[in-house]
Order: C-alpha cells, then structure tokens, then sequence
C-alpha cells in the first residue's frame, strides 16, 4: 500500500513541474524584504516625504489637525458672521435704509 | 505621473478636502445654532453687556419707537413718490418740485432726529461707557453715510420686510 502512494505521489509531482525561477530570483526577493522592512532611503526629499506621507500615524494625525483647526476656524467666522447679521437686522429696524 | 508627486497631489487635496469640510461645516452649524436663539435685540444684549433690567427697559424703547419709526417712514414714502411724479414729467425743475424736494428734506431730518432721539434714550439706560459706544457706533452706521455719496433714495421705506 505505501508503495502504490510513493509511487502515485512521484507522478503525481512529475506530472506538475514547476517553471523555472528566473536567474537570482531568491537575492531578488530578499533585496525587495530588506528595503521594504528598512528605514527610507532619502533618494530624495520628494520620495521621502511622500512615504512619510503614507505611515498611517502621520496620515490620522494630520486629519485630526486640520478636522480641530478647521472647525476652530469656523466656529470663529460663524460667531462673527452670526454678529455682523444681529446688528444688521437691529440697524435695520431702527434705522431704515431711506434714513441712511 | 512620478509616483511621489502624485502621493503628494492626492494628500493635499485629500487635505484641503478635510479642511474645508470641517470649516464650513461648524461654521454654517454655529450661524444656524446662534441665529435661532437670537432675537431683534439680541446685538445690543451680547455687544453691549447688557442685564436683563437694561434689556427689558432698552426692549420697552424700542417697542415705543417702531411705530413712530414706521408711521415717518411711510410719510418719506409717499413724499418721495410725489417728488419723482412731479420731476419725472418735465425736463426743468419747477417751482412745485422744488417745494416738494423741501418737504422731502424737512421730513428725513424730522425723522433723523427722532430716531437720534431714540438712540440718545436707549444708550442712557445702558452703563455709561456702554451707552457711549453704542451711540457712537449707531451715529456711525446712520449718520456716517449721510455724505453726498450716501445710499440713493428710492421708494422703499425699509419697513416692509420688518413689520
């Protein structure tokens, strides 16, 4: 019995061969692991602020920045925006525009 | 596209996105939630620091002075309808457009001084540095623009849309 499964496991693997790797595939692999895994190369500064750009961390703290400044801003314009229309609508009623 | 440059043009419009979201969102938010709760006096309450006896005295004021401001108005109205039907049918100005025209004057300053008047009475009730402001800021917005290149007259008596 075990050596009918030998036997059938040995065509079995020669009926499927595998395509040959390309020359220096493994050093390939290994060379793409490392710099992957490394820190990042300065080729330059575009390249380096672009994968800065792509660490999450940095990506989720920029958002919140400008999510807080932006309705920090906002809410300051709006309050005085809001101001600017009350005493319109006051100058208004007290003092109609024939008045003025 | 350099794939760098394009990371970097994808993160500053995705950037300039989340900020002007965030911005105009709490602003219209803020203009919405502030407008509902204010009234016509709202201003002078929040801009001149004013307690609720003050405000309840300045609102018997303005209450007192609407009508009256309403009633001069309409008379500017019509006055200003028979000054442009006497001057729109000849080319000359004649006597009884001039008289008109002097009428007309006569009835803006009347109404000029009650609403002075008025501006006078609402800042004594505030607190005296207060009331100062106040008048100066109204004779500002009223007054400053009473130069010859001041708003043109016209038919309109601005109290439609208010009462």
């Amino acid at each position: 019995m075990n050596s009918i499964d030998a036997k059938l496991s040995a065509l079995l693997r020669e009926s499927r061969r595998s395509p040959s790797l390309p020359p220096r595939f493994q050093e390939n692999v290994w060379r793409r692991i490392e710099a992957a895994e490394g820190p990042v190369k300065s080729g330059s500064w575009l390249e380096a602020l672009a994968a800065l750009i792509l660490r999450p961390r940095f990506a989720f703290a920029t958002v919140t920045a400008l999510v807080l400044v932006g309705a920090l801003l906002g809410t300051y314009q709006g309050a005085q925006t809001t101001r600017q229309n009350e005493q319109a609508r006051y100058v208004a009623l007290v003092a109609p525009a024939p008045l003025r | 596209m350099n794939r760098p440059v394009f990371i970097l043009l994808g993160a500053l419009a995705v950037a300039a996105a989340v900020f002007a979201g965030s911005y105009f969102t709490s602003q219209r938010v803020c203009v919405m939630t502030m407008s509902r709760s204010a009234d016509d006096l709202s201003w002078l309450r929040d801009e001149f620091h004013l307690g609720a006896a003050e405000m309840a005295r300045i609102r018997q004021l303005h209450e007192g002075y609407q009508p009256q401001c309403a009633k001069m108005c309409a008379l500017i109205a019509a006055k200003n309808s028979e000054v442009q039907a006497i001057l729109g049918h000849g080319t000359n100005l004649t006597a009884a457009g001039q008289r008109k025209l002097t009428e007309l004057g006569e009835l803006r300053a009347q109404c000029q001084a009650q609403m002075l008047q008025h501006f006078i009475a609402v800042s004594q009730t505030m607190p005296p540095e207060e009331g100062k402001r106040y008048l100066a800021e109204m004779m500002r917005v009223t007054l400053g623009s009473l130069e010859p290149t001041g708003q043109p007259m016209s038919g309109d008596t601005g109290h439609e849309q208010l009462h």
